[in-house]
């Protein structure tokens, strides 16, 4: 049905997946009007994208969710939201911004992030940097001067630990 | 590796989430087709991920809703039920457009049929002209002929065959029919070789008024072969009949000189 893309099937999808979707974006964009727009721009692109769609590799609502947050993490990224919160660019300042969001760090208590709120710190700013800011591993070892392979083993412990705390 | 221990390994999550590497994705996803279990416990993080995320959902403002309905091109055919009134409207604008199709074709087909009759009875027209005029002249020979036969089989009508005074292969011929009744003269052209343009045969009946010979002019006529009866002037008295060639439209006498044929009724 969704296929198709008719108009039904589209009010399905945007009623049924949006506010689990604006919830996610939320928690990355914490502005509600930006968050709004980021909706937008998502939902448009779930609609024109929707026959690269593969369910062999997951759930609709997985491959929604990822489409979400990338979108997300490049309106933080990028050069107009970043002038808008008086940050210097990135590129520049890459210690700071990421040592605000340790010091002082932008997880909402609700939804996933409550869950993460729930992990141990080393866990919690790994997984706070890595899904909600979309850092690198490679990032997140120079950003924390941790060794790579420390940042990578210590993401997946955490993962695993989100994962027990979710199911 | 076993594959209960890349299950726990994290990769799952890793994967789902979006934070696995271009190769960690590809790997992951060849392990799926090989491993059922792996896709079940990929399900059943996927279930627990999204139930999470609803827990966390937030109401966006309703215009995105309408913001992205317009930018795909469609309308929210749920939440307006005007809408729903489109649809008929979206097809009567079709059908409009088909009726304008079909009416353009008609046009077209009648066009073809205006232009095609036009033509065909113009030909009719044509041809039945060509029809008339071949029967007014069928008419006009016609009605000659039957004149002919009845001077011809006429018993009050005398035969005159006039002969020519030289004797050669294109000798002029003519016989004059003369009604003795009503005095009217007719000229049967057998052979009378054309003449220059300026020249006429010229019909002349002679009265022989003791000794004295009087020509009287019975009408001009052009040369041919054509086996054509012309009708001639009258004339009440004749010893002799005589064809000359004279000047075109001579009114004078005859050129007793130019005479090419002669002959006298059988009385």
């Amino acid at each position: 049905m969704l296929m198709r893309q008719d108009d039904q099937a589209f009010s399905y999808l945007y009623d049924n997946y949006s506010p689990a979707l604006f919830g996610i974006i939320n928690q990355i964009v914490s502005d509600r009007d930006i968050a709004s727009d980021v909706l937008q721009d998502v939902f448009i692109n779930i609609w024109r994208k929707i026959n690269s769609y593969d369910g062999a590799k997951g759930r609709l609502f997985t491959w929604m969710l990822n489409i979400a947050r990338n979108a997300a993490i490049d309106k933080i990224r990028s050069r107009p939201y970043q002038d808008s919160l008086k940050n210097q660019p990135l590129t520049e300042n890459v210690n700071s911004t990421a040592a605000n969001s340790i010091s002082n760090p932008q997880v909402n208590d609700v939804g996933l992030k409550k869950v993460i709120n729930k992990l141990k710190e080393d866990y919690r700013v790994l997984i706070d940097m890595s899904y909600f800011q979309g850092f690198t591993h490679e990032e997140i070892s120079k950003i924390l001067n941790l060794p790579l392979g420390t940042v990578k083993t210590r993401i997946r412990s955490a993962l695993m630990q989100l994962r027990t705390m979710i199911s | 590796m076993n594959i209960q221990e890349y299950i726990s390994s994290g990769i799952i999550e890793s994967y789902v989430l979006g934070l696995a590497s271009p190769e960690e994705r590809a790997e992951f996803e060849q392990m799926c087709a090989q491993y059922p279990e792996l896709v079940e416990a990929r399900n059943n993080f996927e279930l627990a991920l999204e139930e999470q995320a609803r827990k966390s959902a937030s109401s966006p403002p309703p215009h995105i809703k309408q913001n992205v309905l317009a930018a795909i091109g469609k309308k929210d055919s749920l939440a307006t039920p005007k809408i729903i009134t489109m649809e008929p409207t979206t097809r009567r604008s079709s059908s409009w457009s088909w009726v304008a199709a079909a009416s353009i074709i008609l046009f077209l087909i009648a066009g073809y049929f205006a232009f095609t009759f036009y033509n065909r009875s113009k030909e009719l027209k044509n041809s039945n002209q060509d029809l008339q005029a071949r029967v007014n002249r069928n008419d006009s020979v016609l009605n000659r002929l039957v004149e002919e036969q009845k001077v011809m089989s006429d018993p009050k009508v005398t035969v005159v065959n006039l002969a020519a005074l030289k004797q050669s292969n294109n000798a002029p011929s003519a016989s004059v029919y003369w009604d003795s009744t009503s005095s009217n003269v007719y000229l049967l052209i057998k052979n009378m070789p054309q003449l220059a343009s300026d020249k006429q045969y010229q019909l002349w009946s002679i009265i022989d008024s003791a000794g004295k010979l009087q020509p009287t002019s019975l009408g001009l006529f052009d040369g041919g072969n054509e086996k054509i009866m012309l009708k001639m002037d009258k004339a009440q008295k004749a010893d002799a009949f005589a064809i000359t060639i004279e000047n075109r439209g001579n009114t004078g006498g005859p050129n007793l000189e130019q005479l090419q044929a002669m002959g006298k009724p059988k009385l």
